[in-house]
């Protein structure tokens, strides 16, 4: 059965190679011809039919690809072997197709009943083997693996189904029985061939620390086997672990010296070395597997070594801080920092026992005379400032200046220094207390000491990191801080122009272009903002860590194209990733990487439960949704292929929610939207400060996961609820009024999911009808609400509405007489455009702002609205030579046309009216507004207020600058803050402007409708 | 300070801040990810006291018998470590990986050209020029082997740099070639 030489699939090369080249090259109609010919000789033959269907499956034509596929499946299992042939490349060709079809179980089906015909093929098992692997079978892969071991009894098959038992273990939570069953199966190999791969003893290891048998796992390692690991330091490390988590601190301290004296580098085996001499709980810390690829320190922060008697705890530390004293001698390296810290941290810990901190205070001097002017000197010691009080900080930041105006070093190391004592300002939160007048002096100053410094960069090429480039994002920073607390726009354009002015000098800094991405988006010029994040070339797994920065803002505002563009790319990049990290996975274990294979398993399940990607999933076929509604046969076809809606709901059930990941790197934010739910220039200062001051960037990542959890579940339920209302309405006129079964239970469910989504705005069925028919009734007010309300409660309005009035028997009133019916969500549309188009001109675009939730509330709510009823006069216009029927049911939509129709009227006047507010806003000229801008931007006689930042940068731009080199000196004579500016208002303009478009094509969309009556 | 270790999937998603940088290129992950299943002795990192991914370096091993050799695809630093030799730790690392750990095969670690080259010279503060000792060492000592002409995106020429290690005794593997080659007739992609 075997492939015989000269022969591929049963059939001779020379016929197969030219589909094959047809197929590489592309030339799918002469890779079909001949194919074909094939068949015609070969009628019988199972790879000439996978060819087939491979082609097929190329040119797209997928039914025929399955078929064939089928077929070739069925003379496979036909158990006819005289003549049918049956090898590997038949079933890889076949598992391919299946692959690409989406049909992972008939190419398992395929391998496993070959596997049952040609028994101990270890070809054919490997690619069952591989099968399970794609279809994470973890039981079935170790089953096969073990076989496969016992015909062959080769390392690499036992070690598979070890990984198939840790996979058990670890992802299907699989008894920790089985661990004791991979050791057992580990040992007995052990005794007869021993181990021969770095990564088997890895395993090995792994697999007895997780049961916590570290002696064991000790006595492996210090044997031969030990020689398998080939950096000697990495081997301590295991061995440093291993003795922590037995309790036998000694040895385990003893054995991290050793690495420390050949990585006297390395931070994490300090901690560790330190937390053994405080013989702190090495088993807190994550599971032993993740051990084997972090090497995660002992967390002393959270330990509390209280245990050890003073003399002990003194002694010990004195010992450590002689050994680190010993260290820095050794090394003499200035780059090594490692032993310096490592006293401030040992410093640390007496404190805690307290000690006085003068030692410790004399430590963090020491790092900064050594360490003050790099750039990560505030990372380093960030997490030892955290427990100083306001006073010490202060105290540490004068001695700081002190050292620095006192020393004698060159001038890059001065402004290094300086740079670290702005950073420690900002970090302090010094920022949010000091008087207005200093904040602005401040930024002044860091705005001054780049420019001033510019001429140390001279010679850099311009793709490297120039000198003091820190200082403007901070200058920018503060500046945006004055905007809040004074409230002048001035000082926020200045933001923008210093981070402008940097970019105009070296336009790679992707530091700068953060913030001005977020401060473009604040400033509505969000099409500016998108265009300096497509700078940043996001792609690949960036779109996970880093897309959050833009696409919460577009999916608010009218740049819906550019959305969907995002969106679009991100579901790419994860879709092909989750479908090819089996085949990865695959790779790892034919490349005996047994850690790697666990890491991507777990890798691939932490993607594949990404809040984001849940989120894209819905947001984009809401998108398509949105952009289609004027086209209701594309809105029912996208409704189709979510299953009508109900494949979204899937996303968000309960046990789907409680396990998303977060992915995102907030880390980069601004400090002003730590995540993209809060943005706290939108929120007066007084009240925030006092929560942001000392918590500079720390959100609260449990209510930004709570709210992303709520906002996932929420919008899974809008496709269902538009199908289902859309459906009630089309079955109006075409039942009598009794309801057939299916109605009902479609005005079941959407009653269900109405409650879920009042549950969901924290309300009950009851309250939020309540809610809506208040607000509706002008007795409650939408200033009472936040602006996320405002959309829910209309978005809750439509569909109520839709369940009830296409339910027969209105079965909702009010006030015991008012039957709720399109009126109240006329009512709601028109407070709803009201209360968001009364306001005067604004440049701003916070969250919830009125802009955005305009966008949202005509694209959304108002949109859904339109296609119900859009709907339902379908239902009474049939097309074609259908007859309407006629009856009870007739009668009764007849009734409530008036009501639809002055629906579809409301809706219009509101949209005019927000299109008029935007054509106001956008009346005045562009060189009007740029004056207006500009306006904000004259310095006062006084000696602050925005402006005296602009003056700065325009007169170090104006002079000549022969000193700072061609390059910068060049960049400086183009700087023109009016161009900046300039770009700035077209930016709005094209906003909306874009916003304007959507109004009329909706407008559009209803009057059409209207004459449809 | 530096703690390095092998470079782990959950790596990926921390690597923002060193990877927004314009001259570090993101690749799609089935190529991290083949490194990582292939050669993950070849792929580390490097960790500051605070869990921040300082940089990391990336490479694979090529060729068979007396062609064997490492061959580093990528290096870089974040630029809050620039200026701090760490690219040169990193790739010292990597010739330790390739003299220590693959000692059975003849060790030749080849710089993969231009594009690192490039990656170091610039940014990084890894520019060797700005590294202590430069004079003396000018290229970490790798020398040019020869040159690869319109070797990246059909424009720019590479530089096939390279770094004899121990077996090479004679350091016969790196004598440079007298003229440049042309991207096809190179022995690996």
């Amino acid at each position: 059965m075997a492939s015989k030489l000269g022969l591929a699939g049963g059939i001779p090369e020379r016929r197969v190679r030219p589909i094959w080249d047809a197929v590489d090259s592309r030339q799918f109609k002469t890779a079909l011809k001949l194919s074909a010919a094939l068949l015609a000789k070969y009628p019988n033959s199972p790879y000439a039919l996978a060819l087939k269907a491979l082609i097929l499956e190329r040119t797209g034509k997928l039914d025929e690809a399955l078929s064939v596929c089928l077929e070739a499946k069925e003379l496979l299992q036909s158990n006819d072997l005289s003549i049918i042939h049956i090898d590997d490349l038949t079933l890889s060709t076949l598992q391919i197709v299946f692959q690409r079809l989406g049909r992972l179980d008939l190419a398992t089906s395929c391998y496993e009943h070959a596997c049952g015909k040609f028994i101990n093929n270890l070809e054919i098992m490997m690619g069952l083997f591989n099968c399970y692997v794609r279809e994470y079978s973890f039981v079935k892969q170790q089953q096969i693996a073990i076989k496969m071991y016992k015909i062959v009894a080769e390392e690499r098959f036992l070690l598979w189904a070890i990984c198939s038992i840790q996979l058990q273990v670890l992802c299907s939570k699989g008894g920790e029985k089985l661990l004791s069953l991979a050791e057992a199966l580990l040992k007995k190999h052990v005794a007869s061939h021993s181990l021969h791969e770095p990564e088997a003893l890895t395993m090995y290891i792994s697999i007895l620390e997780q049961q916590a048998k570290y002696g064991d796992a000790l006595e492996v390692l210090s044997g031969n086997f030990g020689s398998l690991i080939g950096i000697e330091a990495d081997k301590f490390r295991m061995q440093g672990r291993l003795f922590a988590r037995a309790c036998n601190y000694a040895a385990a301290a003893e054995v991290y010296r050793k690495v420390l004296h050949s990585c006297p580098d390395d931070w994490v085996s300090f901690l560790n070395y330190l937390g053994c001499l405080l013989e702190n709980d090495f088993n807190r810390s994550a599971n032993s597997f993740n051990q084997i690829c972090h090497s995660n320190g002992i967390d002393l922060q959270g330990c509390k070594s209280t245990k050890l008697l003073k003399e002990v705890f003194d002694s010990r530390m004195s010992e450590a801080l002689c050994f680190m004293q010993n260290l820095k001698m050794e090394v003499n390296d200035d780059r090594v920092r490692c032993p310096y810290l490592a006293t401030i941290e040992i410093e640390r810990q007496c404190c805690l026992r307290g000690k006085a901190d003068e030692m410790l205070m004399q430590a963090i001097l020491d790092y900064f005379q050594r360490f003050g002017h790099l750039s990560c000197f505030v990372s380093d010691i960030e997490l030892f400032l955290s427990s100083l009080t306001a006073n010490e900080k202060a105290e540490l930041l004068e001695k700081f200046v002190g050292i620095s105006e006192s020393s004698s070093s060159g001038t890059l190391k001065k402004l290094g220094q300086v740079v670290t004592i702005f950073k420690l300002k900002e970090l302090f939160g010094f920022i949010f207390t000091v008087p207005v007048e200093e904040l602005e002096a401040s930024a002044k100053k860091m705005v001054v000491v780049y420019c001033e410094n510019l001429v140390l960069s001279k010679d850099l090429d311009h793709q490297e990191n120039m000198y003091g480039e820190e200082l403007l994002p901070m200058a920018s920073n503060a500046l945006v801080l004055l905007f809040w607390r004074t409230g002048y726009l001035g000082y926020l354009l200045e933001a923008v122009l210093v981070l402008e002015f940097g970019l105009n000098i070296r336009k790679y800094t992707w530091q700068y272009k953060l913030p001005l991405l977020h401060l473009y988006s604040y400033l509505r010029a969000l099409p500016l903002a998108y265009e300096w994040y497509g700078t940043l070339d996001v792609k690949n797994i960036l779109l996970e860590t880093t897309s959050h920065h833009i696409v919460p803002h577009l999916l608010a505002s009218p740049l819906l194209p550019e959305a969907s563009a995002v969106l679009k790319d991100y579901l790419k990049f994860m879709d092909e990733h989750l479908k090819e990290a089996a085949d990865l996975t695959f790779l790892a274990y034919r490349h005996r990487n047994y850690s790697k294979v666990i890491e991507f398993v777990q890798f691939k399940e932490r993607l594949e439960h990404s809040n984001q990607y849940a989120f894209a999933r819905i947001e984009f076929s809401i998108l398509q949704l949105k952009q289609k509604a004027d086209n209701f046969e594309e809105v029912e076809c996208i409704l189709e292929k979510l299953n009508n809606g109900t494949q979204l709901i899937q996303l968000s059930d309960e046990e789907k929610l409680n396990s998303v990941t977060f992915n995102e790197d907030f880390q980069l934010r601004p400090w002003w939207s730590p995540n993209p739910h809060v943005n706290y220039l939108s929120e007066p200062f007084e009240e925030v400060s006092t929560y942001l001051h000392g918590k500079l960037v720390k959100h609260q990542a449990d209510e930004h996961e709570g709210i992303v959890r709520k906002v996932i579940q929420r919008k899974s339920l809008i496709p269902r609820l538009i199908y289902l209302s859309i459906h009630s309405a089309s079955t109006v006129l075409k039942e009598t009024v009794e309801q057939n079964g299916s109605d009902a239970t479609n005005n079941s469910e959407l009653r269900n999911l109405l409650e879920t989504y009042a549950r969901n705005m924290g309300l009950t069925f009851d309250d939020a009808v309540k809610l809506i028919y208040g607000i509706s009734k002008g007795r409650k007010s939408l200033k009472d609400i936040s602006s996320g309300m405002m959309l829910d409660c209309m978005n809750f309005a439509v569909f109520l509405n839709a369940w009830n009035f296409f339910s027969h028997h209105p079965l909702l009133q009010q006030d015991g007489q008012c039957p709720l019916s399109c009126h109240m969500v006329d009512d709601l549309v028109k407070a709803c455009t009201l209360e968001k188009s009364m306001c005067e001109w604004q440049f701003f675009e916070g969250p919830g702002s009125n802009f955005s939730i305009l966008v949202q509330l005509i694209t959304e709510p108002f949109t859904w609205h339109a296609l119900i009823i859009q709907s339902c006069v379908r239902s009474m216009v049939p097309s074609g030579k259908k007859k309407k029927k006629s009856g009870p049911g007739e009668q009764l939509n007849l009734q409530q046309v008036p009501l639809l129709q002055s629906s579809i009227d409301c809706l219009i006047c509101a949209i005019q009216r927000t299109h008029r507010w935007l054509g106001d806003q956008s009346s005045t000229p562009e060189d009007r507004r740029l004056d207006v801008l500009s306006s904000q931007l004259l310095e006062t006689e006084q000696e602050r207020g925005p402006g005296h930042i602009l003056r700065i940068l325009e007169e170090n731009a104006s002079s000549g600058h022969s000193e700072l080199g061609e390059r910068i000196s060049g960049a400086l004579q183009l700087w023109n803050s009016a161009d900046v500016l300039r770009k700035l208002v077209s930016s709005q303009e094209s906003y909306v402007s874009k916003f304007k478009d959507i109004c009329e094509s909706k407008l559009k969309w209803l009057e059409s409708l209207k004459r449809s009556f | 300070m530096t703690t390095i270790r092998r470079f782990c999937c959950e790596d990926l998603l921390r690597f923002a801040p060193v990877n927004l940088d314009h001259l570090t290129e993101t690749f799609n992950m089935s190529f991290y990810m083949t490194y990582l299943a292939r050669w993950p002795d070849y792929f580390h990192v490097a960790e500051s006291p605070g869990g921040r991914i300082m940089g990391y370096i990336m490479g694979k091993v090529e060729g068979q018998g007396e062609s064997w050799h490492g061959h580093v695809t990528a290096v870089t630093v974040a630029c809050e470590y620039r200026r701090q030799q760490l690219a040169k730790k990193l790739m010292h690392l990597l010739e330790d990986v390739s003299d220590k750990i693959w000692p059975s095969v003849q060790s030749l670690s080849k710089f993969d050209t231009f594009e690192a080259l490039l990656l170091l010279s610039f940014n990084a503060g890894i520019h060797f020029k700005f590294l202590d000792g430069a004079e003396e060492e000018p290229k970490l000592g790798y020398v040019i082997y020869r040159r690869v002409l319109r070797y990246y995106s059909g424009e720019e020429d590479g530089l096939d740099m390279r770094k004899a290690l121990s077996r090479d005794v004679e350091k016969k593997s790196i004598i440079p070639l007298k003229r440049p080659v042309t991207p096809d007739e190179l022995e690996y992609d």
